[in-house]
């Protein structure tokens, strides 16, 4: 993955002049509205990111805030990230008291040093500070201030006015300084108005300021964040970086100081390397089969380490040393790839992507370096595109996965940066179909076989079971089918990796007193294995519904019942078609077999805010009917 | 507190480790590559071959410090790719005041059959990294070149610890299984090491030997015995739900220094018997010295104490106090620095301060408090053979009045008075009295966890549910619902958050009781509404009366258990239910009345019902009855569990009357 270059946006804090008058800051102050389900909130916080050379910018932040209850305190906490290129120039604070009165100060000794590197990474470089406040009693007010030097202005902080649902903002402002005759983009969005300018010869300066935003609650099925939240992103056309210049206006410009300055140089191999892929790939025919054999080439040889090297980690160490070292991280092993396809003619993109299961694209409109945080490899042929995921040692030739489906990425070629899109996978594609053929006993024990066609995005359902060994996969088995008593025996998972790749489970399996019974009453909840979880209510829904991905279930359930059983209660066959997709629930007895089939279609797509009670309601009609229960009378 | 970190002051000269039979480096041998997983373990992605490690105390020439180093050396093959993981290793070292733990000589090689012969690929340094994780804590990281399936991965280092308080310890039993693993460790007989063995698995050997003049201190010979631990076919270590600290469990030696003997033929006990560490812990100036600050109250005791009388009263008072004018930081232990005065003054300190604090502060009061040392339930147990200090990380106050005793912990103010945080349940603590000696205390959760429902409700003609719920709860099931409601921001927020996510049912009034008071049992009365029939024109209707704390799914749906389950306290949910039937409808079918029992006590499960005109009410008890369930008691508890849910599937039916 590509090294998250943490920025400040999201951790934020620091003061208002201290000089002011500090009884602006009792609590008692705030407008009531703003206290409304926050529990804190930014009295006034005052952002200013000023660039005096590409080598020279500084970030200084004042902000006060107000805790108003235990859950605020992590909002009263201050984390500050900082690297080779990031020094951390000063900071310092006070506590205040319910009446705005200050109690006491703090300063950068107060602060824990640590380290930021992620467990799963061997190296990256970056530290952090943190201090936590401790302070006995709500409410409380923290002022912070501090400045922090970059000696970079490729990723110049931005600033999101209100990134937290539970904090509501009084007042706060982001201020972007430079040079008049510095050429910047600016992208402000759901920004109302006009940012204030003022000018003078040697400095050009631009305020954004927001005032009484309200907190908000988390709403399930919401969009991304960056739809309605609001922010401003300033890129410099000319920029520095670790030592390296080059300027940008638009993706095209990117991408191609990318390609020119980061990857062209990496991508020599050692002849006997070229000579063996030539060997290895002389034999055949077609070129897309040329790609799928030096892929499974790579996958055999090589596994992915995190390796923050390079570059601020954003060049990829060199195809040789891959070669040497069999590991590499997705930058590397992208590189590496996209090197030996060009030892067998083949021409390919590296390319940045925002990988993660919410769909996040690059911004057509607004390019800028840090909106990815991985890189995968597209192979243009003739008739087909291919997309390769190279830090993966199992996933299919051409299979994305969750991760990067769908979504816009930036391929960073020779003639420069191009946006491509990844395909996507939809509702019909991530396909489940289940059949059980299952034998219920006079006891009410079950046993039976299953197979389950896993497709599309539901491919991957068994990621974190497939790599386990078998006596971990059953245990874990028992959590995928959480069901009171079941057990299993001759489990087998097999992953069928062609074009439309398909993981098919089977298995036996028993459950002993799955139907207890009264009297001469039989209770049977015939759906067994696969139920739909209910939705939380939304009382004044405010965000559009958003659905990111869709998908296709059918179960098959056939009982062979013993002799003499008959329905006496069932529910009613159901069909229900909405918007978001469609259920169809039935049960049926034919002569001693009862056969119960579902099918659940959900759509991907956005819905107006008023539509979340309809999908809460065919959630909650979805899962009645999947633990819907059937009487059967014994005679 | 005094450690032995100080001695480095004596000047040892020390011979280097003698007879440690460390294994050839480099020598992979064909039936390395024909090892197959089925000789252990035939899960296994990854194996052990053979280990060696050994440790020895010396001078550090440089710095003239007495250090212990360490010698790893490790042989290991990967089965398949799923093995993988065990070529990236992490390193661990300690960070101190002046110095931290230093690794060298680290050599590391990845052996593959290719064609048929071995190819060697070497670790190059370049690609090792040093990262500081933290103020005490620090690794080496490095990940093995070249792997694939069928590896042989050697790695060697040396390991320099600047402090000797803990002699190095030795895990044999990891998260792969190992065919071989032995350590050596080369105590000088100047000192005395504590040792203790933990897991379930024995030694396969072990041996101790004197090893005549490996040492010269000022000229002068002194003796080492060397211990040698030898342990087979070890299994991998896997983890299971409910369970306290992995290490518990895991077969490892701990030593902990224990005395020593000086130069001049003086002998000084570090952590020798308890009378010593009571004696060390009530003069520490972080410790002792805080507990005995009466002074720190003198003033505000009679403001603390003004409505109390007796002396439970009086102790619940300052109990309420201290909670009230401390907030913890999140640091625990014993050792660190404390104290009481600064932590009021600036109401912050840590779960030391302010139970010291507390303590102190009962004193004043003339209460008869002392000071509880424990291991949290992720720390492990204690050895309760002898001290071992540094088993121990969590200090309570124990107040005792008359016969009866308290726990008491202020760090966290949502527990009632005398209930210790669940994470504190943990065995044996050691009771530090002021004037007598210590003893040890058994930690047992002083309240069930318990929760009562009790509906009164009746069937709508419309097919409606409707009714009033009163759940009363005390103990840790009370702790965590004031947890939930103070997450959210109101009582209104917290039933709102309720309601959503209940879509089925609407709460249409609600009332909490003693969400602050508590000393009493929460009480949440609710006005419910939930829909129960589609259709009430069938002569027959079913309906499920388990709708409220229904348990679907079961905890202990395995088939095997290595290790005990461990739940910390006892449970009860008592559940009594009142429905009023329509007017023309009858109970035609209900499930039978039904009690079973886990063996030896350990539990209850009770279903009652009964008819009476047209109100049907049922109860239902549920109890375990004990903190802990031994391995062997696992399919009893899946069994309990297992009725529970068979029985919560069947349904009354109630019948249409003909008129």
């Amino acid at each position: 993955m590509l090294k998250k270059l943490v920025l400040l946006t999201l951790l934020m804090p620091a003061i208002n002049a201290f000089s002011q008058a500090q009884t602006d800051y009792n609590a008692e102050n705030i407008p009531p509205e703003l206290k409304s389900r926050a529990s804190a909130v930014i009295r006034n916080m005052e952002t200013t990111v000023d660039m005096h050379s590409p080598e020279n910018v500084t970030l200084t932040v004042k902000k006060v805030v107000t805790i108003l209850n235990k859950n605020g305190s992590n909002r009263a906490a201050l984390a500050l990230y900082y690297n080779k290129s990031t020094a951390i120039k000063s900071i310092k604070g006070v506590i205040l008291n319910a009446f705005g009165m200050p109690e006491r100060k703090f300063s950068q000794s107060d602060f824990a040093d640590e380290s930021a590197v992620s467990d799963y990474s061997l190296f990256e470089d970056d530290r952090l500070k943190r201090y936590t406040p401790n302070v006995s009693g709500y409410p409380y007010t923290v002022v912070y201030e501090y400045e922090i030097r970059f000696k970079q202005n490729l990723i110049i902080p931005d600033w999101y006015a209100n990134p937290y649902a539970d904090v509501a903002v009084e007042k706060s402002s982001y201020t972007f300084i430079c040079k008049p005759e510095d050429q910047v983009r600016i992208k402000a969005h759901n920004f109302k108005g006009t940012p204030e300018e003022t000018s003078s010869e040697k400095v050009l300066s631009r305020t954004w300021r927001v005032s009484n935003i309200s907190a908000f609650k988390y709403e399930p099925y919401a969009p991304n964040p960056d739809s309605y939240l609001t922010y401003v992103k300033v890129a410099a056309t000319q920029f520095s970086y670790y030592g390296h210049k080059g300027n940008y206006k638009n993706w095209e410009e990117l991408g191609k100081w990318i390609y020119d300055d980061l990857l062209k140089t990496q991508q020599t191999l050692a002849p006997a390397t070229a000579e063996e892929i030539k060997n290895l790939v002389k034999d055949i025919e077609s070129e897309k089969d040329k790609v799928r054999k030096i892929y499974e080439y790579v996958q055999k040889k090589t596994r992915y380490i995190s390796v923050q090297v390079g570059i601020g980690g954003f060049q990829p160490f060199p195809a040789m040393d891959v070669q040497r070292l069999s590991y590499g991280d997705c930058k590397a092993l992208v590189n590496y790839t996209q090197s030996l396809l060009k030892a067998a003619g083949i021409a390919s993109d590296y390319c940045v992507v925002n990988a993660g299961s919410l769909r996040v694209g690059m911004d057509p409109d607004f390019a800028s370096m840090d909106q990815g945080n991985h890189i995968i490899l597209c192979v243009p042929l003739k008739t087909d595109t291919i997309w390769l995921e190279c830090t993966s040692q199992d996933t299919p030739f051409g299979y994305l996965g969750t991760f990067t489906d769908g979504r816009t990425v930036l391929a960073c070629t020779e003639s420069g940066g191009k946006l491509l899109r990844t395909p996507a996978l939809n509702t019909a594609v991530n396909l489940l179909e289940r059949k059980a053929v299952l034998t219920l006993d006079a006891d009410g024990n079950i046993t039976g076989k299953l197979q389950t066609d896993l497709r599309g995005s539901q491919y991957d359902n068994y990621n974190g079971l497939v790599h386990e060994p078998y006596t971990e996969q059953l245990k874990l088995l028992k959590k995928e089918y959480d069901i009171d008593n079941i057990d299993f025996n001759n489990f087998k998972l097999v992953q069928k990796k062609d074009d439309q790749p398909v993981t098919t489970e089977t298995l036996e399996l028993n459950i002993p007193n799955y139907a207890p019974k009264t009297n001469n009453r039989v209770y049977l909840i015939p759906n067994v294995f696969n139920k739909a979880a209910i939705i939380p209510e939304v009382k004044n829904r405010k965000l559009p519904v958003y659905i990111n991905r869709g998908y296709t279930d059918v179960d098959e359930v056939v009982y062979n019942l013993p002799q003499k059983y008959a329905i006496e209660a069932k529910p009613d066959n159901k069909i229900i078609v909405s918007a978001f997709g469609s259920y169809s629930f039935n049960v049926k007895q034919e002569g001693d077999k009862l056969i119960c089939n579902r099918r659940l279609i959900l759509n991907n797509g956005t819905y107006p805010p008023e539509k979340y009670a309809e999908l809460m309601r065919f959630f909650s009609d979805v899962s009645s009917y999947d633990n819907s229960k059937i009487i059967l009378k014994t005679n | 507190m005094k450690h032995a970190y100080l001695l480095v002051f004596f000047l040892l000269v020390l011979t280097a480790p003698s007879g440690a039979q460390d294994f050839d480096y480099g020598k992979i041998t064909g039936s390395d590559f024909e090892l197959k997983n089925t000789i252990l373990d035939s899960n296994a992605n990854a194996m052990v071959i053979r280990e060696f490690g050994t440790s020895i105390m010396q001078l550090d020439d440089a710095t003239h410090n007495l250090c212990i180093y360490f010698r790893y050396h490790v042989k290991l093959k990967i089965f398949n790719k799923n093995g993988f993981g065990s070529g990236n290793i992490v390193i661990p070292r300690s960070v101190y005041r002046d110095g931290e733990d230093e690794v060298s000589e680290l050599i590391a090689t990845t052996t593959n059959l290719v064609n048929g012969r071995p190819v060697k690929y070497e670790l190059d340094k370049k690609n090792v990294f040093n990262e500081k994780k933290n103020k005490y804590y620090a690794v080496t990281k490095f990940t093995m070149p070249n792997l694939t399936e069928g590896s042989i991965l050697e790695y060697s280092y040396s390991l320099k610890q600047p402090s000797i308080f803990n002699f190095r310890g030795w895990d044999f039993q990891s998260d792969i299984p190992k065919l071989y693993s032995e350590y050596v460790a080369n105590i000088p007989a100047l000192y005395n090491y504590n040792a203790s063995l933990r897991g379930f698995k024995k030694l396969t050997s072990s041996k101790s030997e004197i090893k005549r003049e490996c040492l010269r201190i000022q000229g002068g010979p002194y003796d080492c015995s060397q211990m040698t631990y030898i342990m087979k076919d070890i299994p991998a270590f896997i983890e299971e739900d409910y369970m306290t600290a992995a290490s518990n469990f895991r077969s490892a030696i701990y030593y902990e220094l224990s005395d020593y003997h000086m130069v001049n033929g003086g002998k000084k006990a570090v952590t020798k018997t308890w009378k010593d560490v009571d004696y060390e812990l009530l003069s520490d100036k972080s410790f002792g010295d805080q507990m005995k600050k009466k002074d720190v109250f003198k003033d505000l005791l009679a403001g603390i104490l003004k409505d109390a009388s007796d002396s439970l009263s009086k102790a619940q008072a300052i109990y309420t106090y201290i909670a009230k004018n401390i907030k913890v930081t999140n640091e625990w232990g014993i050792f660190g620095e404390s104290n009481i005065k600064k932590a009021l003054e600036t109401h912050s300190g840590s779960v030391k301060d302010i139970n010291l604090a507390l303590i102190a502060c009962l004193s004043a009061a003339g209460l008869d408090a002392e000071a509880l040392i424990l291991s949290t339930r992720n720390n492990g147990t204690v050895n309760n053979l002898y001290p071992v200090l540094s088993d121990f990380n969590y200090v309570v106050a124990k107040l005792n009045i008359g016969d009866r005793s308290y726990l008491l912990d202020a760090s966290q103010p949502r527990l009632p008075f005398g209930l210790l945080p669940l994470h504190c349940i943990n065995g044996n603590g050691r009771a530090i009295p002021f004037k007598k000696p210590s003893y040890w205390y058994n930690i047992k959760a002083s309240q069930k966890d318990f929760t009562m429902y009790a509906l009164d409700a009746e069937i709508t003609p419309e097919g409606k549910i409707k009714g009033k719920l009163t759940t009363t709860s005390s103990g840790y099931a009370a702790l965590m619902k004031r947890e939930r409601i103070s997450q959210a921001n109101s009582v209104d927020e917290f039933v709102e958050k309720l309601d959503e996510q209940m879509p089925a049912i609407s709460i249409l009034k609600h009332h909490i009781a003693n969400v602050d008071s508590i000393e009493e049992a929460l009480v949440e009365e609710y006005e419910i509404e939930m829909k129960a029939f589609d259709n009430m024109n069938l002569d027959q209707l079913f309906f499920n009366p388990f709708f409220i704390d229904r348990i679907s799914k079961n905890p202990f749906n395995l088939n095997e258990r290595t290790y005990p389950v461990d739940l910390g306290s006892l449970k009860e949910v008592r559940i009594i239910s009142v429905i009023r039937l329509p007017d023309n409808f009858t109970v035609a079918d209900k499930p039978k009345d039904f009690t079973m029992v886990l063996t030896d006590n350990g539990g209850k499960y009770q279903f009652k019902s009964a008819q009476e005109e047209k109100t049907l009410s049922y109860n239902q008890l549920f109890q375990l009855s004990k903190p802990i369930y031994g391995p062997d008691e696992y399919l009893g508890l899946k069994e309990f569990y297992s009725r529970i849910i068979q029985l919560q599937k069947t349904d009354v039916v109630i019948k249409k009357q003909s008129r």
